[in-house]
């Protein structure tokens, strides 16, 4: 296998983490591979896309661009995607497992006949074999399972936050074309009448650098409450485990783990959380954990390198003062 | 109104890690004392179609399971939240099933029952994580596919569905029969089944249809991924010290905890 294909979904304004992330992954087994990259941009995406792609190792930058793909519809989208693999011979194809992604990739890889593996966290090419190696967590991180691919087509849907971008080279030059696509708007069978978007509690929790999160052990909005004012004070964002979210006291944007957003702060402050392994799933980048539990046998100790032993009722508050009196002695 | 829920059943997820352990030879986790449960998805996506049922005021409910013999238990579940029938599709009857063979049993149950309106996925099994069965069974049955979907309702003969975006959220409007994945949120947490109705669950009968009800032939099941070979599985290592911060009392400890904060410089 050679034939790469970073499949890109246009989103408004620049290109973002995720599309940086499936173009990396796609350039790392294509160097493995001793193959090559072609970034598919599906829908009318920034121009500046094109150079960004480049930047990120595609020496192929295939425009889509037809009416139809104005903005994401399900249909049309895998529709586009089918014929521009095609066309370009595509033997692994790359998408995120975003909401798009996930619904894209099962339809995409019945349509071309491709294996289809999801929430991949590495995908590694043999350069002598043309094998490909992918390694994808499962049982909610407590273990790894590992696939090996001989045969094309493949699309890998790949979990967000799990590789790290390739250094971005600015100026790269690419072999730039358009793409042309046969779509009939008759294929759609859904439309999106609403777009809302959730304000996060501060930064977009992918990209906060502090992050304070509660669980089920904060009983209620009151407590997030506190964790608000607490992440105010640091400059971070409010996160939440599933069980938190599951009773309404944040939104459901908030979740972090396995099946919510992935993190890499330089601090994950976990609250209130026992550290299930489909919670940890997604705190894996974080540089420092640290938690606050009243029970000392919380999983989550195992995870943090730090942890106070402690009802957060009476911790936060005093941790609020003790942050407010370092910040008065440092004069900030 | 006909609504189909696909129900998986799984190792209980909420098996401490402690307590996980993998069996390297056959690629499977040991299930030791751990219990099977219905994977979590799907009982938000059993709730979803629920919900959807007590709005219109009438409609049918069939669950599906694929699984072995004891999966009529998650079955049974499903009953006593008042499905209206639960069918097994007999797991045993076909060795070495991936996503593409359980698209395709579930696929062909569906076009045995009466046209369903909509079939209802969870985003996702609990164990594996496939993240696939939702799709590719809509794309057997040649219906659309919605993703993460949290909440249905009827808008005339069209279905409005709030699915959770990356940003937060979105309503598509999808032309009926179509195929959803459904995943969690605060409105769609599984209800708790009435002490009469488990009563009545327990006595009904469970069909469970094979190849020969089906008419398909387990041959026939394979999809490309089946052409992965499946080389490993195991507990991936961890060795975190955790640093317990003391103190006579919460100021104490607050105290250690901003000193933690100051040397990571994140204050
Ligand atoms: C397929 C799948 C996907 C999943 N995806 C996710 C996901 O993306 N994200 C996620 O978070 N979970 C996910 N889960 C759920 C996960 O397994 C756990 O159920 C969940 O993370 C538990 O949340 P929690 O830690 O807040 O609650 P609990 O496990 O109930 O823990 C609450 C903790 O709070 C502590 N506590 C209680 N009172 C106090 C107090 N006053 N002060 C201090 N501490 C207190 C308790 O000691 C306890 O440790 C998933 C599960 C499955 C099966
Ligand atoms: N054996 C099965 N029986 C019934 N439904 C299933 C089965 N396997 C998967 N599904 C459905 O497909 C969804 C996604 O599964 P998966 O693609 O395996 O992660 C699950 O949440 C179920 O709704």
């Amino acid at each position: 296998m050679k034939n790469v294909v970073a499949l890109l979904i246009a989103a408004p304004g620049s290109l973002r983490r995720t599309e940086a992330e499936v173009l990396s992954a796609a350039r790392r087994l294509a160097d493995g591979l001793g193959g090559r990259v072609t970034a598919v941009i599906l829908g009318a995406a920034d121009e500046s896309w094109t150079a960004d792609a480049a930047a990120y190792g595609a020496e192929r930058v295939a425009r889509v661009e037809h009416a139809a793909l104005g903005s994401y519809q399900a249909e049309l989208a895998v529709e586009a995607a089918r014929q521009a693999c095609l066309a370009l011979q595509a033997e692994v194809c790359f998408v995120p497992s975003s909401t798009y992604g996930l619904e894209l990739a099962p339809v995409l890889a019945q349509k071309l006949g491709a294996a289809v593996v999801a929430d991949v966290t590495a995908a590694a090419g043999d350069a002598a074999t043309g094998a490909v190696k992918i390694t994808k967590p499962v049982y909610g991180g407590k273990a790894n399972s590992e696939l090996i691919a001989r045969q094309a087509p493949l699309v890998l849907a790949m979990r967000s936050r799990a590789v790290a971008p390739v250094e971005k080279k600015a100026g790269a030059a690419a072999e730039v074309m358009k793409l042309d696509v046969q779509l009939d708007a008759a294929l759609a069978k859904s439309t999106i009448v609403e777009r809302k978007t959730e304000a996060a509690g501060g930064a977009r929790l992918e990209d906060a650098r502090i992050i304070v999160s509660g669980g089920r052990g904060l009983g209620g909005r009151e407590g997030f409450a506190l964790l608000e004012e607490l992440a105010g004070l640091l400059g971070g964002s409010v996160g939440a485990s599933r069980a938190a979210c599951d009773q309404g006291w944040v939104p459901a944007s908030w979740q972090i783990g396995q099946t919510g957003k992935k993190v890499a702060p330089e601090l994950y402050l976990a609250v209130g959380i026992s550290g299930a392994s489909q919670h940890l799933v997604g705190i894996g980048g974080a540089k420092h954990i640290v938690a606050v539990n009243k029970d000392e046998k919380a999983p989550i100790f195992q995870a943090a390198e730090a942890g106070v032993v402690e009802d957060f009722k009476t911790f936060i508050p005093a941790l609020i003062q003790a942050v407010k009196k370092h910040k008065a002695a440092e004069g900030k | 109104m006909h609504l189909v829920v696909c129900l998986k059943q799984i190792l209980d997820p909420e098996l401490p890690p402690g307590e996980f352990r993998v069996d390297a030879q056959k690629k499977e986790a040991v299930r030791g004392s751990a219990s099977l449960v219905i994977s979590v998805f799907d009982e938000n996506a059993l709730e979803t179609a629920l919900q959807l049922r007590d709005a219109a005021g009438q409609g049918k409910i069939t669950a599906l399971c694929v699984g072995p013999e004891s999966a009529v238990d998650a079955l049974r579940r499903a009953l006593s939240l008042r499905v209206d029938e639960a069918i097994r599709i007999r797991e045993e009857e076909f060795p070495a099933l991936d996503g593409f063979g359980t698209a395709r049993l579930l696929a062909a149950a569906v076009r045995k029952l009466e046209p369903a309106d909509l079939v209802f996925c969870g985003r996702e099994a609990g164990d594996w994580h496939g993240a696939m069965v939702g799709g590719l069974l809509a794309g057997e049955l040649q219906r659309p596919f919605v993703s993460l979907v949290a909440g249905a309702q009827r808008a005339g003969e069209k279905y409005a569905l709030r699915r959770q975006t990356d940003e937060g959220w979105e309503t598509v409007e999808c032309a009926a029969p179509a195929v959803v994945s459904v995943t969690n949120d605060d409105a769609n947490q599984p209800r708790i089944p009435k002490v009469k109705d488990n009563m009545m669950a327990f006595r009904r009968q469970i069909p469970a249809w094979g190849a020969a009800e089906l008419g398909v032939a387990a041959a026939s099941l394979a999809g490309p991924n089946a052409a992965l070979e499946f080389a490993s599985l195991y507990v991936p290592k961890s060795e975190r010290q955790c640093q317990v911060l003391g103190g006579e009392n919460a100021e104490e400890k607050a105290a250690q905890m901003a000193k933690k904060l100051a040397e990571i410089q994140v204050l």
